[in-house]
Formats: structure tokens, sequence, C-alpha cells
């Protein structure tokens, strides 16, 4: 199939992408954009390494074809830190030791990301359901819903 | 001691702003102009015969750089820890389900596929042989026609096991099943390989020992392994499972024939297809014991299925065999562990290396003597502890055991476990409540008469900014951060002031395998020994400069320090100075695991010196109408003789406990003749973040003797306990024991019929 | 795995034109959180994408006595309505237990159903609610009982050149309650082992004047156990044979064994929930009648 011209915004910048339409959305962010934190973890939304927000949502970016992409704002993790300062829940991830290995990170970030653009003062149940998408095999899960709650007390939001 | 400024503060990880902002380069996300696309084809059968392999069509495909076979390797066909008996590509024989028989290089995925689909193998395929218990049968179908399918059995005699067992007032006798595993790493394996300007074959890769790496990626080149280099980008887990190498020699082969840089990368169906599991085992376990409770003698049978290939299997086997005993005073001990090849996936290195497979025995062997005994599971494992002094069936002499009696008391207390039959355990008809506990003991290091050392290198600047320099593996836990620790503490510089580089063969001498718990312990001596020789260059210099004597200075946080009075002279000042002077400021260290004691004449020669020990205690609601087993709390109690990175150290003890909940409970990789049925993470399944209950952990320090700082290993003890903790607590939800993990719903209600 | 061909229609008549051009080769997608698995898989490969998104088919509007729910209506809007939480608890429930929060936010129901796992967890509540689909083809339109929509594991009663537009559901009126239980292997992320979804309706004598009993990943089809319900009916409130109708529901199921569970697992886990799905509407209904 012929290829075609996708315009979106990344990560707050407008973005062209050229381009199988029937690509998924990881594939196009990694190969054709070199947004590398987007991870494949399984290619099929079982995991949850590949999420990324849509819109203001969180999608499974390999279930996501890139001719679905037209018009939409996507936000990595890269865009998540604004002129080098690093959002809240980024520090929180820190200093609360919230990943091991780091390959669920982004995924896991920008689940909790979504979950505060639409719930600002999450509950711990919350935030569970907000992340039980992810899977993690390094941590228990408990320093990152420990993370986002941390990330809420400060009163500092996007 | 003096006070520590960095080792034992919680130190966040190194390099978490890179992962944090998605900087982080992992092996699938490195690129290099003209970079092909790598793909291997695996066996469509676990056992069979190549009659015919054709790859004429493929070859012919569009942007098909090269395909290659058998035929094509430079070297040496084999590679895989222990025996080299795995092929590289298969030439003759397929053995298991993941064997490649071809490799091959295109310009893009679409391309790769297509030439995958466009390859013509005939199989013959054979008869295979699927369980251990049948392989060991005289008469089986062999594996190998030159080789037993029993590898390996290994005894462990201690004492005199007749009068053991003659003393025995009360004897106990069952047989416990563990399955096989994934290890689920979010990261599936990838290499990248390109030839360097100067004809060195770089290999990118995720992986656990990097010389190790390197000699078998030479070996199938033929060429000298000074000209391969072996590189640890980030790696998103292992757990063991990258210990082998996956896909860099085929990477490495592919650069090697095309000239150009190679991606090959598994997709989660081909790495759950394909690499190295954990062992399922079957142990048997008889114990003898006085009508107090008091262990006399015990007698244990481990069969594990290694697979077709040897890898770590005889070493799984052996460290659980060392160990299978627990954390208890044995007596008199036979202990028989079989390594038993099959047409099974290949089994090897996972977190616990065995030990959670035989002190799930263990430890329900216990529950078991303590229920027949009458005596609570916590007063059983309090009258058999082990305590400093004390003599293991191996022989060796525990030089520090305070973490076995004090992980234990630790955890009761935390779980209020004296007080636990007051609350209410039926908190509706169909549900019971049940609370177990289990009790463990885990090895750091390899074991006496196993090579086991690293080296570690320490470049200190003229600016008093240092390079670390060591080949160990950081997986996600936090090895690096540790051994920057120890080194800042060591030198008396800032943490920030260390950079550690990424494992790489042209940089670090090899540390050995990041395994066996042994990093902290191992690489951390290394490090400790490289750094002597430039702090005693540095109060040289410093004593120099202010007059006073040596003995008087110390460097603390890249300060000087006379008694304990703060001076105007920074280390980096020193370093400067020993600029100027021509003065050596780098070091080699390396340290052998020390085993200063010999051994009792007859003793078990590979036994391990250093122990840790763990104690974790589970809180279960069982469904009995559906048999469904919740969690709902889990405390776990940790020795890490030292604390080096409290934060760092508690999410490892939080983290093993998750994944010993989902091996108690949900997991388990399914076989059918060979064949794993669910090669997805939809259909084996691990914990979500709503499988997790409450973890309670704690670390305890009881100092190790010869440990940097007195740490030993925590990565793999924390696993350990979780499983049988559950499987304790469901027996006591139910009142009666099952014997078999993953305690599934449909497992556990076949045994709430049988009651 | 070749491209296939993507097309976004503008309009419904354009989608459906499209469906009939391509001789069968054609692929619905909405959110694609099933399809693009199987894609990849290698178990469907088609060679043109019709991709509904840009029409207007993801409403929830209630007008007189119908609730309508276009067929993109994703599991997360399921979640955020108000109307179908007054109105549909059990459905409710039942999308809150579909995948994780990325996954229902891309789902629909319309896909849900399509796709027609016999898992399928939307169909049990959609069941018991009496929902009828609304399918266009070109220049005609028709509306199926879901009970009649369902054939096997992927097979429905949509034609090839048919297009699923609408879910209808009746506003339940009266004393009536619902139920939805699910079994899995885990606590999210789970493809249900056994699920099941029951509603109930009194008349003024409490007595039962209507009810649904639904089971999911239990036969090749998700079905109401017709039996079931007849053991229920006109029965009163206080003294509801429950424990009959959940055995009777059971021997309704024809589970099979696979990699989740057996099939006799399954059959008992009806038994089991169906009790308690009942007990929980029951109770719902008890509670309702003291409030007054």
């Amino acid at each position: 199939m012929a290829e075609i011209t996708l315009n979106f915004t990344v990560n707050g910048e407008v973005a062209k992408v050229t381009t199988e339409p029937v690509k998924t959305l990881l594939q196009m962010l990694r190969e054709d954009l070199a947004l590398h934190s987007v991870k494949e973890g399984c290619a099929q939304g079982d995991c949850g390494s590949c999420i990324v927000v849509m819109s203001g949502q969180a999608v499974n970016s390999c279930l996501v074809l890139a001719a679905q992409v037209e018009g939409a704002e996507i936000v990595t993790l890269e865009g998540l830190s604004k002129n080098g300062r690093l959002h809240p829940l980024q520090r929180q991830f820190a200093e609360l030791w919230a990943f091991q290995c780091g390959f669920c990170t982004a995924g896991m970030l920008m689940s909790c990301y979504a979950l505060l653009l639409n719930n600002p003062a999450p509950t711990q149940v919350e935030i569970r359901t907000a992340i039980e998408g992810n899977l993690c095999r390094c941590t228990s899960y408990r320093a990152v819903m420990d993370a986002v709650l941390a990330s809420t007390e400060g009163g500092h939001l996007p | 001691m003096t006070k520590m400024e960095i080792v034992g503060k919680p130190t966040e990880a190194l390099g978490s702003e890179d992962i944090l902002t998605g900087k982080a380069r992992y092996c699938g996300d490195l690129t290099f102009p003209g970079m092909l696309v790598g793909k291997l084809l695996y066996s469509a059968h676990p056992h069979a015969r190549i009659k015919k392999l054709d790859i004429s069509a493929a070859l012919a495909m569009p942007g098909v750089v090269a395909v290659l076979t058998h035929q094509d390797i430079p070297g040496k066909n084999n590679f895989l820890y222990a025996l080299d008996d795995q092929p590289i590509l298969v030439s003759q024989f397929a053995r298991y389900q993941g064997d490649a028989l071809v490799a091959l290089a295109a310009e893009d995925k679409n391309s790769a596929q297509a030439a995958l689909k466009a390859i013509q193998v005939e199989y013959e395929p054979l008869p295979g042989v699927y369980d251990a218990l049948e392989a060991m049968k005289p008469g089986s179908i062999q594996v190998w026609p030159d080789r037993s399918n029993l590898y390996d059995r290994l005894v462990i005699e201690h004492g005199d096991i007749q009068a053991g067992f003659d003393a025995a007032e009360v004897l106990i006798e069952h047989t416990y099943h563990t399955p096989l595993i994934e290890h689920a790493f979010l990261e599936p394996e990838c290499a990248v390989s390109l030839v360097d300007w100067d004809g060195t074959i770089i290999v990118y890769s995720p992986g656990q020992s990097p010389h190790r790496d390197r000699h078998q990626i030479a070996r199938a080149l033929a060429i000298p392994e000074a000209k391969v280099r072996v590189i640890y980008p980030t790696i998103g887990g292992a757990f063991g499972g990258k210990d082998e190498l996956h896909v860099q020699i085929h990477a490495a082969l592919l650069a090697q024939a095309t000239g150009r840089p190679v991606m090959l990368e598994r997709t989660r169906e081909e790495s759950i297809r394909t690499h190295v599991k954990r062992h399922p085992i079957q142990v048997r376990y008889r114990t003898g014991a006085t009508r107090e409770g008091k262990i006399t003698a015990i007698h244990v049978e481990a069969i594990g299925d290694t697979g077709p290939y040897v890898n770590a299997g005889a070493e799984v086997m052996s460290v659980l065999a060392a160990t299978v005993f627990g954390p208890y005073v044995v007596p008199n001990a036979h202990i028989e562990a079989s390594t038993v090849l099959t047409n099974n996936p290949i089994c090897g290195a996972m977190r616990g290396f065995g030990i959670p497979q035989g002190q799930f025995a263990t430890e329900l062997q216990m529950d078991a003597l303590a229920r027949e005994v009458n005596l609570d599971p916590l007063d059983i494992r309090l009258l058999n502890g082990l305590e400093t002094g004390d003599t293991l069936p191996t022989g060796a002499r525990l030089r520090q055991a305070g973490g076995m009696k004090g992980c234990l008391l630790e955890a009761a207390e935390m779980a209020g476990w004296a007080e636990r039959q007051q609350t209410e355990d039926r908190p509706a008809p169909h549900l019971r409540r049940g609370w177990g506990m289990a009790s463990i003991i885990f090895t750091t290091g390899l074991g006496r008469n196993v090579p086991d050392s690293a080296g570690a290198g320490l470049d200190m600047a003229t600016d008093g900014s240092v390079l670390l320099r060591t080949a160990a593996s950081d997986m996600g836990q936090g090895a690096h951060t540790v051994l920057a620790q120890i080194a800042a503490e060591a030198l008396g510089v800032e943490l920030s002031a260390v950079k550690v580089t990424q494992p790489d063969t042209h940089r670090a001498t090899s540390a050995g395998a990041s395994a066996g718990s042994r990093t902290t312990f191992v690489s951390g001596n290394a490090v400790l020994d490289a750094a002597k020789p430039i702090r005693e260059t540095l109060l040289q210099i410093a004593a120099e400069e202010t007059g006073l004597p040596v003995e008087l200075l110390s460097l603390r946080s890249g300060r000087v320090y006379a008694d304990d009075e703060q001076l105007s002279l920074s280390v980096a000042d020193l370093a400067g100075q020993a600029g100027q002077q021509n003065r050596r400021l780098h070091a080699e260290g390396f340290y052998t695991m020390e085993y200063p004691e010999p051994l009792p004449e007859g003793e078990y020669p590979y036994a391990h010196g250093t122990f840790t020990f763990a104690t974790q205690i589970a809180r279960v609601l069982v469904d009995i109408e559906t048999g469904e087993v919740m969690v709902e709390e889990v405390i776990a109690v940790q020795d890490a003789g030292k604390v080096i990175n409290p934060g760092g150290a508690l999410g490892q003890v939080e983290g093993g406990c998750a994944m010993g909940i989902g091996y108690a409970l949900m997991e388990e990789l399914v076989v059918n003749q060979g064949r794993t049925i669910n090669n997805s993470l939809e259909s084996y399944l691990i914990p979500t973040a709503k499988d997790i209950p409450q973890i309670r952990a704690r670390l305890l320090e009881f100092p190790e003797p010869y440990a940097p700082y007195g740490s030993k290993g925590i990565g793999e003890a924390s696993l350990t306990p979780t499983a049988p903790a559950i499987t304790n607590a469901v027996a006591d939800a139910l009142g009666l024991p099952i014997r078999q993990i993953p305690l599934t719903a449909e497992r556990v209600l076949a045994a709430i019929d049988s009651l | 795995m070749t491209f296939p061909d993507y097309f976004a229609p503008a309009t419904l008549d354009e989608a459906l034109a499209k469906l009939g051009q391509q001789a069968g080769g054609a692929q619905i997608i909405a959110g694609g959180t099933d399809l693009l698995p199987r894609m990849r898989a290698g178990l469907v490969n088609p060679n043109l994408l019709v991709d509904l998104a840009s029409l207007a088919l993801a409403g929830i509007r209630r007008e007189s006595s119908f609730v309508y729910l276009g067929a993109r209506v994703t599991h997360a809007q399921v979640l955020e309505s108000k109307l179908l939480r007054q109105h549909y608890p059990a459905l409710v429930v039942a999308c809150e237990a579909i995948g994780g929060p990325s996954i229902r936010n891309r789902g629909t129901l319309g896909g849900n159903l399509v796709n027609a796992s016999p898992a399928a967890d939307a169909a049990p509540p959609l069941l018991v609610y009496d929902a009828d689909l609304l399918l266009v083809s070109q220049g005609a339109e028709r509306c199926l009982p879901l009970a009649d929509f369902f054939f096997g594991p992927g097979k429905t009663a949509l034609a090839r050149d048919e297009i699923l537009k609408e879910v209808r559901l009746p506003v339940p009126s009266g004393r009536t309650a619902a139920a939805f239980l699910k079994l899995g292997k885990r606590q999210a992320m789970a493809i249900a082992v056994v699920s099941v979804a029951v509603r109930l309706t009194l008349n003024q004598n409490s007595r039962i004047d209507q009810a649904r009993i639904a089971l999911g990943s239990v036969a090749p089809r998700p079905l109401r156990a017709m039996e079931s319900e007849k053991v229920l009916l006109g029965r009163p409130l206080e003294k509801l044979p429950i424990v009959e109708a959940a055995s009777v529901a059971a021997g309704e199921a024809s589970p099979i064994s696979d990699i989740r569970a057996s099939g006799d697992y399954r059959r008992r886990m009806v038994e089991v929930l169906v009790r308690r799905a009942l007990s929980s509407a029951c109770q719902e209904l008890q509670r309702e009648k003291i409030g007054g």
C-alpha cells in the first residue's frame, strides 16, 4: 500500500511522518521519530511497556495504527520533562526507587501521567487500577504507587 | 570502623535520570548506519533430524543480504555454558523447539520475515522424551546417542545416615513439585553486532558475563578473543535468563558475513520459546526426627529436567543439593540430585538457581514435621535453627548465622505470629484464612573450588573524578550503584565523582557472572582492592602537603580531614598534585572468594562459605468454593550482612516477593510433547499491580566476615521463601497441605475435594 | 504478513460500499485491541482495513425507553457514563474487568461483540439487559437480538457486507437488580475462566417477573441459561430457588478444557458464580424493598 503522510503533534511539537498507514504507532515512534523511550515488550497489548498518551488518554502504541494518529496529540516519556526540569512523577520515581531495570518505566510513567491528567488527586486504589496494565518484573509496584501519591502531595501538577 | 558517608545511605540509582527521561539506551534502541535486521529460523519440531535445508529461495528475495547455515560458521558450531553442547545453527539434529537452523539478515523487518517464510526445511520428526522420570528409565528414548539421559547424579553425604534414621522416632516423607518457569524479563533478547573500523567485532547485548560471552563468540567466528568486544547497554531485566548467550553469536556471524551492523531481536513469543528457563524439579524428602521435633536425619532425592543441553543444569542441582537441608542443624544427611536430559526447553540459571525449588520442599517438610509432633511452625524452626559456628551437611562451618534466628524472630514479631490464631479466620462462609512461614538459607558466591573471582579497575583523574571499570552487569538490581558507593566510600570522594563504565570487555577485566548473588561481595571486594593503593597515595600526598602524619589523615566525601577537623585541602587538590608529580592514581583490583577454613576430609568439595538467611510470613485467604488464593500480606525479613543501599535493597526484597507470589500462584510454562503452549504474556501470567498485597519488608544486618563492609547478596534470597510461605499458609487455611505449585484455583479445589 | 491497505471512510455508506467491493478481504477495525494481535498471529489476513474512526458511532444516548450505544463506544466510555452506571451497572462492572485502562481506552463494545470470543466480557451483561443489535448494510438495516447474534468462536450473524452500528438496550423499569462476576487467573489483565451475569425483575407481588442468566467462557458462544431462568420465574423473592437455578445453569454450559482451566472446573464454577450473582441481585432487591 502506498505510504501516507501523517500530521500530528508529539511532545508539543508538530510532526509530519510519511510511512505505511498500518505500521503501528510504536514502530513509527521508534523508527521514524527516534523516540526510543517507547518500548516493545510483547507487541500485542499484554505488557504495557509501549503505553503513550494519545489525546489525553493512555493507549498501547503497539495497538494503534500510524494512520489512526492523524491530528492526534501524542506524549511520550521524552516529553514529560519541560525545559530540562523533571516532572514531579519523574522526581518521585527517582527518589522512591520506583524502578529497577527501567524497561517498563516509560510505559508506567505514561500510565501515571495519563491518570493525573484526568484525576489530579487519585487514591491508592485508583493508582493501582491505572497501572494494572503495566507489567513490572523487578518491583512490587508499591514504590510506583507511592511515587504517584508523593508527586501529588507537592501540589505541583501539569 | 569509621562512620560511613556513602555506604549504608539511601542512594538514588545511578543512571536514574537517563532511565526516567527516556534517554537510556537498551540494546533495541541502538542504531547504526546501514544496520540490517537479523532473524533466526527455529526448529518446527522439538526433536527432529534435518533432512533437507534449502535457503535458495530466501537468498533470492528482495532485501535479503545474507542467509547463513551451519556450513557458514567459520569456527566452532557449538556454544552454551558447561558443555558447549548446543549448536549455534543445527547441522543435523534439533533437540528442542528453540534450536536455530538459519540466521539471516535483510534490509528491513518485512524482508527478513518474508525471507524466513521462504526457507524450505524437510524435517524428519523424531520421537522425543518429554518427562524426566521417563527419561531416567532404562529403554527410554535417548536425547543423545553417546550420553545417558541421566547426565549427572550428585550425592552429598554427611554423618551416619543409618544411625540418623535409627534414632528417629518420627518419619515424614513426601514428594514436592515445582514447575517450569519463564523469567519474563520485560526486555526480550537482542543483540547488535558490527565490525569496527579496525576489524574488531563489537557485540552489544544484554547479558550477565561479558568475558564468557566474548569467549564463545570469538570461538564461533574463529578470531582471537582480543578482536571481539562485548559491551552491555542498559539492560531490561535478566534474573539469570540472560546469563547464557542468546542471539549474540548469530548477530556477530551476520555482521562478520555482511560487513554491516546487524540487529537481531527476539519477539516475545520467540523469547519464551527459546531462552533458558527455571528447572522444574521434583523433590522427594524424607525427614527423621525425635518426638520433640529435632531433626536426626534427612534423605532427599531431587530430579531436575534440564532439557537437551546441560547448561547450568548440574550446577543448579548441585546448589540445590548443597542447601536443601535448609537453615537447620541436620546431623546426618543423604542428598541425591539428578540432572536429567530431555527434549523439553533448556533450563538454566534463574534467580535462586535451584534453591527456591529445593527449599520449597524443605519448608513444606518442616511444617509437615511440625504438625506431626504438634509444634508451632515457629517453634520447630527455632528448635532446629542454625547458629553461628554450626556445621552444615556440606561440611562448611557457619561463620555468621545470626540472621537465621534473627530474621525468624523479627518476622514473627512483625506478623504478630503468636497472636495469629485469635484473629477471625472465617471472614465469610466460603473463605478460610491461613498463616504460613518459611525460613531459608541462601548462598553467596559460587562455592569452593569453583572459579569465583572478579577484577575491577579504578582510575582517578587529575580533577579527582573517578572511572570505575567493571564488567559486572547491572540488570536493574542496582549493582553499579552499590559498587560506585563502595568505591566512593573507599576513595573518600563524593558519589557524584564516580562514573561507572558500561560492562565492556575492552575496558574491564572479567568480573565473572553477575549471578549467584555474588556481585556485591566479589566485585565489591575487587573494588576495595583497587581503591587501597590509590587511597594510600592520596593520603601520602596529603601528608606531604600538610606536614601531618598519615595516621591522622582521612578522606571523606571529597575533603581531607585531620582527626575530625576538615582541612581546606580537597581530594581534587590531591589528585591534581598527583598528576603534576606523575604519581599513579589508577589500580586494578582483584578478588577471589575466600575460604579460609579448610574443609574437613570427605565433605562436599564445592561447599559454599557465605550464607544469608531470610524468613517470610504470608497471610492468605482461600475461597473454598472456587479454590482461589488471595495473599493478604507478606512479611519479609532478610539478613543483608550490611545494607549498602537501603533504597535499592528494599526494592530487591519486595521485587523478590512479587516474583515469589507469581511462582506460588500463577506461573507455569505448560509443555506438551516438548512444545510450550503459553508463549505470550497473555497466557503466561506474572503478577500485576492488583495481584501484589502489602509487603512489609525489613533488612537486618549480621555483618559477614570477608565481605565488603560485611555485605552479602540479597537478590535471590528474597524470592526463595515466598512460595513456601504462601503454600504453608494455604495448608493452614485448609487444614491440608498441597505439595505442588502453582496453587491455581483448580489445583486448590481438587485438594479441597480430596478432604 | 503483507501490509493490508487502509481506508478511513467518512460515512457509513462509504464504509459499506468498500466492504462490498473487497469480496471478503476487508476487515473492519475499531479499537484494534483484538484485531491487531490476531493479525500478528496470522489468524486473520485482511487485504484492507476499514477504519470506523471517523464515523459518528461512539455516542451514548437515551431515546424514550431505550438507550443506544454506538458500536464504537469504548469500554472506558462505558465506565464514565452516568447513564449506563445508573441503568446497566452489570455492564459497567464487566467493562471494568476488561484489560487495563489503555486497552479500555481503545477497545470498543462493538469490537468485543463482533470478535465473538466465547469469553467476551461485555456479552453476558448485554445479554441479560436484552440487548438488540442494529446491523446495517448497503440500503438495509436490521435489528437482531444479541441472543441470536453469536454462533461460535469468532462467528456471528454479521454478514460479510454488514457493519454493527449500534447496541440498543431497553431501559429497565420496575424493581430490578443485576450482577456480574468474573473468574480469572489473576486479579487484572485476565481472560475470563468463567463469567456470569444475572438480572432479576420483580412484579408487584415480589415474585420474579423476569429472570436473565447469561454465561461466558463456558460454551462456544456467550449464552443465556434459559432453563435456569425458568426455575426462577414466578417464584417469590424471599424464597428463590437460587441453588437449584445455579445447578441447572451449570448443566446448560458446555465448557472446553484449555490452557486456563478444565471443562469440569468451569462447569462447577458456573454453579458457584450463578449462585453468588443471584444472591447478590436478591440482596439488592431486598434492600430496595426495605428502603421503600
